[in-house]
């Protein structure tokens, strides 16, 4: 008399494949989504830096609604609750790509801001006094210094952002999450194939973790 | 080269400069000495227009700062700024930080930008740090650097914010060395600094400011020796 459970490899082994196919959808959503939300988060970053009060609170504004409400909530306002409004349809991986691009932009856009405050102003300074403008100086001086200091908290949002993929299961994107809840659905083996979930997202995480470490030092060295 | 009049600069309720009248000719080597707060500085900023002036007028090589048609970014080409904190970009190597202003500028090609950019650190006596980054330099040699970087855009004047007060003792001279070799090459130049000796040796003329006011202006002799205000008196009995 056991407790009646015993660890299967062969059901791991049969369902690596599919997962590994959901894993690809995780991936892909992650870096469209961080894609766009860099764009978002450097765009609603700078302008959160703008000596012009509108483009200021235009940028607060979607960075304090998006961290003032629930990844879930959005990711369902967005599948359901959008194309109700819209009269349209949005297939589901678009709308996670949008979802993690706009809740990770709101997170960049702080990363940016504090990275930019960050930089002396005699940078500028130095930059506009032999003649740089305003543009200029932001991409040529502060932009490559800044950026050296987003990046450990880019990863970690990155990080974030992989793992959130795994709460588009509620609008049936095909994700890691998804794949495995499938694949339990018809044989029942909980504890093998989530370990096998969790596992695959804990090596692609520390993968990020570790390219993000050595992008750091090879930065470092230069300066 | 420099023409002030009646210069006032408040920064909110605290007026730091309260009518300047000052002209620059060129070739000459002004010094600006005066106590911490008295407004050197932010005279020396509403030049190049790093601080908006609040009223009265700054005119460089014939264009008024203030007016709305004057281009800002040739303004600042025209008079170059050495800092006090030097300012090097720290990701750039000390080429870089000199070529940075004539490439994206005055839109030098690469090639040429290296020769002149090579040519001002062998000036400033730093050719074989060409590839070093700041991190690696010493105090005076970023200041240098600096230097290069203003000259490499052809500045009619320099303007220098106490460029040795950050720097241990030993590092001034090598410093003063290239200013006082720019001096001799008839600059004009307009520099903030205490260093008596530097102002005897190049200078033309040192003015005395405090509270925002012109106190006194003379010839190096003349003041050190003979000052005719007893607030330049007080202050030079202090710094020497």
């Amino acid at each position: 008399m056991g407790t009646g459970f015993d660890f299967n490899f062969q059901v791991i082994w049969e369902s690596v494949p599919f997962l590994l196919t959901g894993l690809k959808l995780t991936l892909l959503i992650t870096i469209f989504g961080l894609l766009m939300g860099f764009f978002l988060g450097t765009l609603t970053g700078l302008m959160k830096i703008s000596r012009n009060i509108v483009i200021q609170k235009i940028g607060g504004i979607y960075i304090e609604s998006i961290r003032g409400t629930p990844v879930m909530v959005q990711v369902m306002f967005i599948y359901f609750g959008l194309p109700l409004a819209l009269n349209m349809r949005v297939a589901p991986m678009v709308a996670g790509i949008v979802a993690i691009g706009i809740n990770s932009g709101a997170y960049i856009a702080e990363i940016v801001r504090g990275a930019f405050q960050s930089i002396e102003r005699g940078q500028t300074e130095a930059g506009r006094s032999i003649g740089l403008s305003n543009l200029q100086t932001l991409l040529y001086i502060i932009w490559p210094q800044a950026f050296r200091r987003m990046i450990p908290p880019l990863g970690n949002q990155f990080i974030i952002s992989l793992k959130d993929t795994s709460l588009l299961v509620v609008v049936g994107v095909g994700e890691l999450t998804r794949t495995g809840q499938e694949i339990i659905a018809s044989n029942f083996r909980a504890f093998e194939i989530w370990l096998t979930v969790a596992v695959m997202y804990l090596m692609v995480t520390m993968s990020i973790a570790k390219v993000l470490n050595l992008m750091e030092r090879r930065l470092e060295i230069r300066a | 080269m420099i023409q002030i009049r009646n210069l006032h600069k408040s920064f909110g309720d605290l007026e730091v400069l309260r009518g300047i009248d000052l002209d620059i000719a060129v070739g000459e080597v002004t010094v600006i000495m005066g106590p911490s707060g008295s407004g050197k500085s932010t005279l020396l900023r509403c030049i190049n227009r790093l601080e908006k002036i609040t009223s009265g007028t700054v005119i460089v090589d014939g264009q008024d700062v203030m007016d709305k048609k004057t281009d800002l970014n040739f303004v600042r080409t025209e008079a170059g700024m050495v800092f006090q904190q030097f300012n090097l970009f720290p990701h750039m190597t000390a080429l870089e930080n000199v070529t940075i202003g004539p490439i994206k500028v005055r839109k030098m090609n690469h090639n040429k930008a290296k020769k002149l950019g090579m040519e001002l650190l062998s000036k400033v006596g730093l050719e074989d740090k060409a590839l070093t980054y700041p991190d690696h330099l010493s105090g005076g040699q970023k200041q240098r650097v600096a230097i290069a970087r203003s000259l490499a855009l052809k500045p009619k004047v320099l303007l220098f914010d106490e460029p040795t007060s950050a720097l241990d003792p030993e590092l001034v001279g090598e410093v003063l060395e290239v200013m006082k070799q720019l001096g001799r090459e008839g600059m004009t130049m307009v520099v903030v600094t205490h260093e008596m000796g530097f102002a005897r040796e190049v200078a033309d003329r040192v003015i005395f400011i405090d509270e925002g006011v012109i106190i006194e202006e003379d010839t190096p002799e003349e003041i050190f020796s003979n000052p005719k205000h007893d607030r330049t008196k007080s202050f030079l009995g202090k710094v020497i």
